[in-house]
Order: structure tokens, then C-alpha cells, then sequence
């Protein structure tokens, strides 16, 4: 039991880190279908950085710049030019693929991939945490803790700031949120590059955190899930951890099939997260609101 | 209305809700065009210095691989094709206001769709094998798309993620029939046997381009005669560029979802038939892997306007036999990619709507 509510939090972290990121850019106005580039990067980017320095921190700030550069080539493609946000995203995430993956291959000065191979990150014993009776032996390395913490700040920072009001409505109507003395397109540019920094963070979970290398595409899909979980969330920071802790007990439910020996095909297997998400979004209807101006480009001067 | 006067805040205009993609103004859009071009080259320039080699000589290569002989233009036709059917069937989307980004499923279970009824004909009626086959590719892609807009209107769950979240579905789907009924067994990896000769598309000797960029044309030109000379047609450009003046006029938005999603879908479908029938015949695991994507770059280049995608999906498919070509010559994979990434983020930047 334990063991698989750990494989559900070790399989949410990524996830979540990635949809803070995303309600940071939709709720200030900007379709976060770019994550998976974002993590993608982030993942990339902390590796080398690790494996260059020889220091995991350096390789954790890496991945927040490298995600970061993901969203501000988004921003000045879909905010400032102010093209088709999916359209935006979905591009830079398979520029993202190609370009890892051929500076993976640059790097080693040949065709072939540069071979890396970094310890995961250790475990982190909290004091006090640990010595807790059931819990204590749940303990899990630094970025997990993490992404917890940004969970909290980030609905604090959302519903409690200036900042955050400031960004709510530039979401819902920048029109407005200029009237008050804002500057939408800067807001917008602002929440996606830290969208990009705390989703390449989250792709740092995975490479530096979980795996300890970096391979081609390995965030495989986790962006889009990550989407799928903050609609599902409606766009709110601590339902965005429910529901990405749902989808890591899900996945870690069917980890637990196939080691079982259960008879389904592994490829209808890999299915359910999709069809979870679909099934959830379809549930939802017409009740998940979105930020009223998603998507919605910016007049020409602001 | 002039760029000189932006929309007031609150203003009809400054509130609709859709993002119609329409050309303003003719000439600064072409030139905005040919910057992101040459910015594009100059990006691919700096991608390949970065890995050792000289650009000039990488860009002497990819000439060659698009247009040196009649065989790599035929590469580069063959490729053009699934993405002129599908980016065509984009299109009428996009102008519709329907994103649909759900190509990339449509095409894989499209071409599932060819080796299946081609596997299954009965070799009595052989000669009708590869029309029964396209047919049957393009009702697969239309099924999934009628999939996903049954999701969409069915149960306001916005299109993007419903056509999104179905691509994953279907390549697993794809996968799963490979690994089971479809599949060739003890092949090392997941295919499907070789499909009977009968239902391979014809192709011109000498040339290596096969029948399908001609269908893929005649579907183009069709689209546009749908799009500009019939009501269907003006409804789908109303629509896209104000739904609430689409609605004034009586026209019934779900049914207008319905069709363009149909049209895209089937589209879609023959895009992965063509390909399995005429480029692999036999059906490969992940054929069709990016095509969905590509068909979107290649709809916007076309400045969504089906005829214009012709020699949009030309341009992407010569590029592409070109920079496989340099791609070998430099050793590097995936700059391909990478250059296709690029370009098309400065052609989004560049032809983004201005007012």
C-alpha cells in the first residue's frame, strides 16, 4: 500500500509541476498546450547541466531556464505576434522534441547520442516528517517537496496578491485589467515564461529526479495529460494536485496489472490516462468554465 | 477597418471570440512571409554550423535531395501528398473556427483503415481492391473525427482537447491492432504483412511519385469549389469570421461542425490510405508519425485557402526530401525536425492576424 501511494506521488510530481505552470498561463489568458515542450526542455536542459557542472543545483536552475525559453519563444510567437495559441504550442513542443534531441546528438560530436548517466536524486528525510507513524516512510527527494510547496504559494499568490488579481484579469478581460492601469501583454509574457520554468522544473522531476538521464521524447505525453489535469482541476492550484495525484494512482493501478500478469494488452492499457481525461472532461460539460479570454489575442496596442 | 485604428475595449470587434485567419493585406504579408523564410535559413544555418559542418555545403545538399533528379521530386511528391489531403481538410476547419488537431490519429487509423480492407478483399473483385481500400481508409478517419465531434458538441468539451486526447488514443489503437488481428507474426516489430499487389497505387516508372498526389489534387480543388461556390461554404466562412453573425444568419453551427469534421476527417483518412498504399504497402507501426502536425503547419501556410495549400504541402514536402538528404550528409538526425519547428513558428509570427 504504501509502496503504491509512493509510485502515485513519484508518477503526479511531473504532472503537477507541469499544470501549476499551465494555470499560471490560462489564467492570465494563454493556452498552455506548449507544456510538453516546456518539460521537455526543462528535462533536457537540467541533465546537461547536472552532468556538466557535476551539481544537481545547477541542474535544477538549468531546467528553469531551459523551460523558460520554451515559454518565451511562445509568448513572442502567440502573445506578442499574436498567432493561434494551440497552434503556437503545438509547434514548439515538436520543435522542442527535434531539438533535444539533436543537441543530445551535437553534444557527443556525432550521429550518435551522448551517453549520460547521473544517480536520481536521494530522498529527502524531513525532520519531523519522518518520524511520523504511517507517512514517515514515504519520503521522497527535494523537488517532490517542491511542488507541494508551489501548489500552496501558487494559490496564495492567485487569490491573496495584487499580483495575482492582476493576472486573473487579464485572463478574463484584458480590456479591463488596462482600464486599471495593467499591462496585459506584459502580463501574459511573464506568466508564460514561468509557466515554461515551473513545467521545464517538472521535467527536471523527471530526468534528474526519477531517471537520471535524459532519452528522446521521454516526457511522452505527461504535457498533454498535465493540460487535461488542470481543466479537470478548473484551473485551481490544489484540485490541480488532487487531480494529478488521480491520474499517478491510476497509472500506478495499471503499473500494478502488468506486473500481475493481468491478461489485457498493454496498449489498451496505455490508453485509460486519455480516456480517464476524456471521460472527466465529458463529465464536467458545460460547468468547466474556462478564463474568459483565453486564447483570445490581444488588441493591437496593449 | 485600418491598422491605424485599433479596436476600442468593449467594442463588438474587441470581443469576438473567434480567431478568424484572414490576410489583410496582401503584399505586407508576403513580405512578412519571405522574412520568416530567410530567417528560417538563417536558423537552419546556425543549427548546422552548430554541429561541425558547413552550411553551404549542407544547403548544396539539401538542394539536391529536393529537386537534383526526378527521383528525389518524386520523394518529395510522395510526401507532399498526405499532408495537401490532410492540411486541405485543416483548412476548411480553421475557417470554420473548428481547431481541429486531430489529423494526426485520423491518418494513423486511416491507413489501418486501407490495410485492413485490402488484406480482407476478396481477390475475385481484385481490380476494385484499391478504390475499396481508399474508401475504407477515409470512412476510418471519418469515424474518428465523427468521434471526436460527438465529444465536442455532445458534451461542450472543447474541440482541441477532444481531438487532442483521441490521437493518443489511436496510435494505441493503431498499435493494438498490429500487435493482434492486423499484424505479421514473428516480424521483430510491429507490422502488418504485405498487402496484395492489386491495391497498391499506381506509380509513374522512373519517377517514384505514385497516383496519390493527384488525388490529393483533385481533393484540393474540390474543397475549394465547395468552399467558395456553395452555401455550405459561405456558411463555414461566415462562421469563421464571426460567429455571431452566423448565427443571425440562421446557420446551424453544430451542423456546420459535423461537416467540416466529416470532410476533415475523411480527408485525413485517405491521406494514411494513400501513404500505406502507395509509399510502404503494408501498414508500419507509427507510418504516420508528425503527419497530423505537418498537415496544420502546411493549412497555415496555405493561408487556409485549399488551393494555396498546394503549393504549401510542395513546399514542406520538397523541404523535407532535401533536409533528409542533408540529414544524411551531415550525420545529425532530427535536424529535420528541428527545421520544421522553426519555419513554422516564424510563418505563425508572420502571419498571425493584424488588427
Amino acid at each position: 500500500m504504501i509502496d503504491f501511494l509512493a509510485a502515485a506521488v513519484r508518477i503526479a510530481t511531473p504532472l503537477l509541476l507541469a499544470a501549476l505552470g499551465g494555470i499560471l498561463s490560462e489564467r492570465a489568458g494563454v493556452f498552455a498546450v506548449g507544456l510538453e515542450g516546456m518539460m521537455l526542455m526543462g528535462a533536457f536542459t537540467a541533465v546537461v547541466g547536472a552532468w556538466a557542472s557535476d551539481s544537481s543545483f545547477i541542474g535544477v536552475v538549468l531546467a528553469l531556464v531551459g523551460g523558460a525559453a520554451i515559454g518565451l519563444v511562445v509568448g513572442v510567437v502567440a502573445v506578442r505576434y499574436r498567432a493561434d495559441n494551440m497552434v503556437t504550442g503545438l509547434t514548439a513542443n515538436i520543435m522542442a522534441i527535434g531539438l533535444t534531441s539533436y543537441l543530445l546528438r551535437v553534444l557527443a560530436g556525432g550521429g550518435k547520442p551522448i551517453a549520460i548517466h547521473l544517480s536520481p536524486l536521494a530522498p529527502w528525510p524531513v525532520p519531523g516528517l519522518a518520524d511520523l507513524p504511517v507517512v514517515g516512510p514515504l519520503l521522497f527527494p527535494p523537488l517532490t517537496y517542491l511542488a507541494a510547496l508551489g501548489c500552496v504559494a501558487l494559490d496564495l499568490f492567485l487569490r491573496h496578491t495584487q499580483a495575482g488579481l492582476t493576472l486573473r484579469a487579464t485572463g478574463e478581460n484584458p480590456e479591463a485589467a488596462f482600464a486599471s492601469g495593467a499591462a496585459p501583454l506584459r502580463v501574459r509574457m511573464l506568466a508564460v515564461i514561468a509557466c515554461g520554468a515551473i513545467a521545464g522544473l517538472g521535467g527536471a522531476v523527471l530526468s534528474l529526479q526519477q531517471i537520471g538521464t535524459f532519452t528522446d521524447g521521454m516526457t511522452g505525453g505527461r504535457g498533454y495529460l498535465a493540460l487535461a489535469s488542470l481543466i479537470v482541476a478548473r484551473w485551481s492550484p490544489l484540485a490541480a494536485a488532487l487531480a494529478c495525484l488521480a491520474f499517478g494512482a491510476a497509472e500506478a493501478f495499471e503499473l500494478r496489472l502488468q506486473t500481475f500478469g493481468v491478461p489485457v494488452s498493454s496498449y489498451v492499457v496505455q490508453m485509460a490516462p486519455y480516456l480517464i481525461a476524456l471521460a472527466v472532461l465529458a463529465g464536467l460539460g458545460r460547468s468547466s468554465k474556462m478564463p474568459a479570454s483565453i486564447g483570445r489575442p490581444l488588441p493591437w496596442d496593449r | 477597418m485600418s491598422e491605424a485604428v485599433p479596436p476600442s475595449p468593449g467594442s463588438p470587434a474587441s470581443v469576438r471570440l473567434t480567431a478568424p485567419f484572414r490576410l489583410r493585406d496582401g503584399e505586407a504579408m508576403a513580405a512578412r512571409i519571405v522574412v520568416a523564410a530567410g530567417l528560417s535559413l538563417l536558423s537552419a544555418a546556425l543549427l548546422v554550423a552548430l554541429s561541425g559542418h558547413s552550411p553551404l555545403a549542407a544547403f548544396g545538399a539539401m538542394a539536391l535531395g529536393s529537386v537534383g533528379s526526378p527521383h528525389q521530386i518524386g520523394v518529395g511528391l510522395n510526401r507532399a501528398t498526405p499532408y495537401l489531403l490532410a492540411g486541405s481538410g485543416v483548412a476548411i476547419c480553421f475557417r470554420a473556427g473548428v481547431i481541429n488537431i486531430g489529423a494526426e490519429g485520423q491518418i494513423a487509423l486511416g491507413g489501418t483503415g486501407a490495410a485492413a480492407v485490402a488484406l480482407a478483399w476478396p481477390s475475385g473483385a481484385s481490380a476494385l481492391s484499391a478504390l475499396a481500400a481508399l474508401i475504407g481508409a477515409a470512412a476510418f478517419g471519418a469515424l474518428w473525427a465523427g468521434l471526436a465531434t460527438a465529444i465536442h458538441l455532445g458534451r461542450w468539451v472543447h474541440e482541441v482537447l477532444a481531438t487532442l486526447l483521441l490521437n493518443f488514443v489511436a496510435l494505441l489503437l493503431v498499435q493494438q491492432a498490429l500487435a493482434g488481428p492486423l499484424g505479421q507474426f514473428g516480424a521483430g516489430f510491429l507490422q502488418s504483412p504485405q498487402l496484395p499487389a492489386e491495391s497498391w497505387l499506381w506509380k509513374a516508372p522512373e519517377f517514384n511519385a505514385h497516383v496519390g498526389f493527384l488525388i490529393a489534387l483533385a481533393a484540393a480543388a474540390a474543397l475549394s469549389v465547395v468552399l467558395w461556390r456553395t452555401p455550405f461554404g459561405f456558411a463555414v466562412r461566415v462562421a469563421g469570421q464571426s460567429r455571431p453573425a452566423a448565427a443571425y444568419a440562421g446557420f446551424s453551427m453544430p451542423a456546420m461542425t459535423w461537416g467540416v469534421m466529416l470532410l476533415a476527417g475523411a480527408l485525413a483518412g485517405l491521406a494514411g490510405g494513400v501513404e500505406v498504399l502507395g509509399v510502404h504497402h503494408r501498414l508500419i507501426e507509427g507510418f504516420s508519425l508528425g503527419f497530423g502536425f505537418k498537415a496544420v503547419t502546411v493549412a497555415l501556410l496555405g493561408a487556409l485557402e485549399p488551393l494555396a495549400v498546394v503549393p504549401a504541402s510542395l513546399f514542406v514536402g520538397l523541404l523535407e526530401a532535401g533536409s533528409l538528404s542533408m540529414q544524411r550528409q551531415i550525420g545529425v538526425p532530427s535536424a529535420v525536425v528541428v527545421i520544421e519547428g522553426v519555419t513554422m513558428l516564424f510563418v505563425l509570427a508572420a502571419t498571425a492576424r493584424r488588427t
